[in-house]
């Protein structure tokens, strides 16, 4: 393949090369080239320009922290942990493929048969030390259960705060209020599966 | 030499041995079949019909496994018909499968997922009206039956390899379920091979159900080291919780051609959780090293004793081991008529045999795997089998066809009584044929209560058969006349078609015996203990002065009743001394333990080869090529047999030291999962001898030793000797087994 098409960056014809000036290399080039700059009043320029949109009060800049830009749907930062929004339990059904494709070896998790002969998650830990957010997790998981959500400020006293599993879990009332967000990114169902989804002849 | 079947499969030009199916040839010479029921070790169970092929010339399509070819014959494997055919039952063993994968204990190592991603059935074209299926807990085993595809796998394992003839299919079209076979719930030996051959979920662990998935287990080749057939198995370990350390989940293993019992299956976690830090190992030493004796068990590897035998050369101290020290005598006695160190029989030969002999063990508990190997000869080969021993064995009845009952203690007269008859017509030397010349056979047979007929009626079902194997258990090596016995058992290898096996006690009796010089064991101060009974302890069990690494824990090889050289991995990590930390501060120059087995006795048959070097799995095809086999080494033959004079009487309250099943020692006495079931047991004929009842607290006297059990009514077990268990470590398993005892009832407390 040729490449030459790539490799030519003149792409529009009023590009135009600066006109720099060459550094002074003698010490009366130098010191003429301060006096220069001290005098000529650009200092002045930038003020003024600060001055003009003060007055103007139209100001664009985000409050962070009390003020957050939205973040993207496919954002990846720290796990959710989702329910089923009928029951409200754990999407979670402890297939341990999170555990097993994560490069980074940071989820860990016990499993055991509960009184219901189910299989229960008892632990679940992921060590976000380690994690590289590469979203290898939500997008095996069968169940939709772990996706990446937009919690991306990693700051806290211990990094352990983060992996708190019911944490990570959505708050129950969150859920009936209806406000669980399904994970867009990749490994979530594309739209409109339903209709693709073809039934079971049942023939008795 | 054997006429070979020539025929094509796929146009490739094969031979067939005879007795050899369609699917066997195919699968030796590489040719793919896909197969759901399939299993080497048993009989075709021909249910799942995925084996078809086409045959020149034949309407229709053939079944692979149970077709044996023509000569000639030219066979397809794979054309549009078959694969519709195949695809066709792929789609029907997954109408209304459950979609669990997910939690499945099976997942990732299914037969039913990856034959269906093979076949590409991504749709249901088929339908049934689903039915409520219970979930049946049988104790160590849990069945699904909405995940039993029934391929019939486990009914013919139970029947045909183990004996327990436990499990049937219940016939009902689409209900048709596993059912535990005239019983309300399973009552077996929980061998859990049924687990271990399920290529779906259905039959799986209760303990290990759910906590862990095929994928996340890392596998440790590894030998069993419950009982002296030196299974291969597989301990699968992992993470515990979310940081702890490794520790065995569940035990795999070969099932396609090999076999394991529910103690190696279950019976995996009895790893030594201790650790041992400098102050103990000190102590240790300065014990090692002031003491004259070092006593040890079998339960012991190869290079360890070893390494305890350069002990005793350095330090010029005894070592004890009185159980292989008695096989060691018995085997000397052996050689010194056979002229040769090793017994000629194998697990294998039993398998392939149509009359076999076994005296003087209750195999079913001693030994599961011999146990298996001649219910395979039983149900495969038709085998004769006669079964010599004071008490009937319940498990053993769906496989023995001749019951001989002999006397307790009579061990010697019955195997001259046999010897007598099986070389009737051999060719004997002077002074043999003057021993049996000499026999008082009515003596004999008056006092073991063994009738000429039982004899002649043995001798005539053996008539018509090949392939003959001696089977001789501990009751003969640990007899007091055990010597002469020996002679008599290589007296029948030496001049009749028969191979012979002496059964070694524990996982590396025979081992033991082939490496340490040993001495006999007496009363004394000064000894350390080495997984035995001392007054310094090193152990890997309970109580220990120093703690050690159990043999989960340890890497060195055994040697089993094969004579096959078999090394173990360590499964679990220990945190502390070896043996051979401690040798080296003893002054015997050591590094690893596992740099000792290129160096182990030579005389008795070991190889100089590399612990790394050693192999330790089963070829696709079933082929061991775990270890290796010891050498023959040949032997001065200067050994002259005794006359029989007395025999014993054992008259009365008799016990028998032998282990309920799945129990075999001080190991299996700590697992989680395995029953321990340390009642006194005996018939009701017993019970009322003894006066006694069921549930009764009894005070049982014998030799020196006084132990309090309850008493336990056994309806499997007839006559008048109760069986009293040893794996709880109260009776000295090196001891001939039957005692005399006492037997009183004492009152609750």
């Amino acid at each position: 393949m040729n490449h030459e098409q790539f490799n030519n960056r003149n792409v529009s014809e009023t590009y135009y090369l600066v006109d720099i000036e060459d550094y002074p290399t003698d010490g009366w080039g130098k010191f003429k080239r301060v006096v220069k700059r001290t005098f000529r009043g650009e200092l002045f320029v930038g003020l003024w320009v600060v001055l003009r949109e003060m007055i103007k009060f139209d100001i664009h800049t985000v409050q962070y922290p009390q003020e957050k830009m939205p973040i993207g749907p496919r954002y990846r930062a720290v796990h959710e942990m989702k329910r089923l929004w009928e029951s409200g339990t754990e999407r979670c059904i402890g297939c341990g493929l999170c555990e097993k494709i994560c490069i980074s070896d940071c989820i860990r998790m016990d499993t055991r048969v509960d009184e219901n002969s189910r299989k229960e998650v008892t632990e679940y830990s992921i060590n976000l030390g380690r994690c590289i957010f590469c979203g290898y997790c939500a997008e095996v998981c069968p169940e939709l259960a772990i996706t990446h959500g937009g919690r991306y400020e990693n700051a806290s006293e211990q990094r352990e705060h983060f992996v708190m599993f019911e944490d990570m879990l959505t708050p129950i009332d969150a859920l009936k209020a209806g406000k669980q967000l399904e994970f867009e990114g990749f490994g979530a169902i594309t739209p409109h599966e339903d209709e693709r989804v073809k039934k079971t002849p049942l023939s008795y | 030499m054997e006429k070979l079947i020539n025929f094509k499969i796929d146009g490739i030009s094969v031979e067939a041995k005879k007795g050899e199916t369609i699917l066997n040839v195919a699968r030796k010479n590489g040719i793919y079949i896909p197969t759901m029921c399939y299993i080497s070790k048993t009989t075709p169970c021909a249910s799942c019909r995925m084996c078809v092929v086409e045959a020149k010339g034949v309407e229709g399509f053939v079944l692979s496994c149970n077709t044996p070819p023509t000569e000639g014959i030219e066979i397809t494997t794979n054309t549009k018909e078959l694969e519709h055919e195949r695809t066709n039952i792929m789609k029907l063993y997954d109408v209304n499968h459950p979609l669990e994968c997910g939690v499945c204990d099976k997942s990732g190592e299914c037969d039913l997922q990856n034959k269906t991603l093979e076949f590409g059935v991504s749709t249901q074209n088929f339908s049934a009206r689903d039915q409520a299926r219970k979930i049946e807990n049988w104790g160590l085993i849990n069945y699904d039956p909405s995940l039993c595809i029934l391929c019939e796998k486990c009914v013919h394992v139970c029947n045909e390899v183990i004996g327990d003839d436990a499990i049937e299919v219940k016939f009902g079209g689409y209900s048709s379920t596993i059912i535990p076979k005239n019983s309300e719930t399973l009552d077996c030996t929980f061998c859990g091979e049924c687990i271990a051959v399920c290529p779906v979920g259905a039959l799986v662990s209760s303990d290990f159900k759910y906590s862990a998935n095929a994928w996340e287990l890392e596998r440790v080749p590894a030998t069993c080291v419950h009982c002296s057939a030196g299974c291969s198995l597989e301990y699968e370990t992992r993470h515990v919780g979310i940081n702890g350390d490794a520790s065995i989940y569940r035990v795999k293993n070969n099932f396609e051609f090999a076999s394991l019992c529910g103690a190696g299956r279950f019976g995996f976690d009895f790893e030594n959780r201790d650790t041992s830090d400098e102050t103990a190992f000190h102590k240790a030493v300065e014990a090692v090293q002031g003491a004259k004796v070092i006593r040890f068990s079998s339960m012991i590897t190869n290079e360890e004793t070893h390494i305890l035998q350069l002990l005793k050369e350095k330090l010029g101290i005894k070592l004890f081991n009185e159980d292989a020290r008695k096989y060691q005598e018995f085997m000397k006695a052996y050689s010194s008529i056979s002229g040769k160190k090793h017994h000629s029989g194998s697990l294998d030969a039993i398998k392939l045999s149509d009359a076999a002999i076994v005296i003087g063990t209750r195999v079913a508990t001693d030994n599961p795997a011999l146990r298996y190997a001649l219910t395979t000869a039983s149900k495969h080969n038709g085998a004769k089998i006669v079964y010599a021993h004071p008490i009937e064995d319940a498990l053993m009845q769906n496989t023995v066809t001749q019951f001989m009952k002999y006397e307790v203690g009579t061990e010697e007269g019955v195997l001259a009584l046999l010897a007598n008859a099986l070389l009737k017509d051999a060719d004997l030397g002077e002074d043999e044929r003057a021993f049996f010349d000499a026999l008082d056979l009515g003596y004999l047979e008056a006092e073991s209560n063994i009738g000429h007929e039982e004899i002649s009626e043995m001798i005539k079902s053996f008539s018509r058969t090949k392939n003959h194997v001696l089977i001789i258990g501990n009751d003969l090596i640990a007899h007091e006349r055990a010597l002469n016995i020996a002679k008599l058992a290589a007296l029948i290898e030496k001049h009749s078609d028969f191979s012979l096996i002496i059964v070694p006690n524990e996982v590396n009796t025979l081992g033991v015996s082939l490496i340490a010089d040993l001495d006999e064991d007496e009363d004394c101060i000064d000894v350390v203990g080495y997984n035995a009974k001392g007054n310094f302890l090193i152990s890997s069990l309970k109580f220990a002065n120093l703690s050690v690494g159990a043999l989960n824990q340890q890497e060195g090889t055994f040697v089993n009743i094969d004579n096959r050289v078999l090394p173990t991995n360590v499964a679990v990590k220990f945190d502390g001394y070896t043996l051979s930390d401690l040798a080296s501060a003893c002054g015997v120059e050591s590094k690893n333990t596992v740099d000792y087995t290129a160096n182990l006795n030579p005389k008795s048959g070991f190889k100089n080869i590399n612990f790394d070097s050693l192999s330790n799995f089963l070829s696709p095809l079933g082929k061991d090529t775990r270890g290796y086999l010891l050498d023959e080494v040949a032997c001065e033959m200067n050994g002259k047999l005794e006359t029989v004079s007395d025999l014993p009487e054992f008259n009365g309250t008799v016990i028998y030291n032998s282990n309920p099943v799945l129990q075999f020692n001080g190991y299996t006495n700590i697992t989680k999962q395995l029953e321990k079931d340390n009642t006194l047991r005996g018939s009701a004929q017993f019970a009322t001898a003894a006066r006694i009842s069921d549930g009764d607290r009894v005070e049982i006297r014998f030799g020196t030793q006084m132990i309090i059990r309850e008493f336990k009514l056994d309806n499997t077990l007839k006559g008048t000797i109760a069986l009293n268990p040893m794996f709880d470590n109260v009776a000295d398993a090196s001891r001939y087994k039957f005692e005399k005892s006492k037997i009183m009832r004492v009152s609750h407390e």
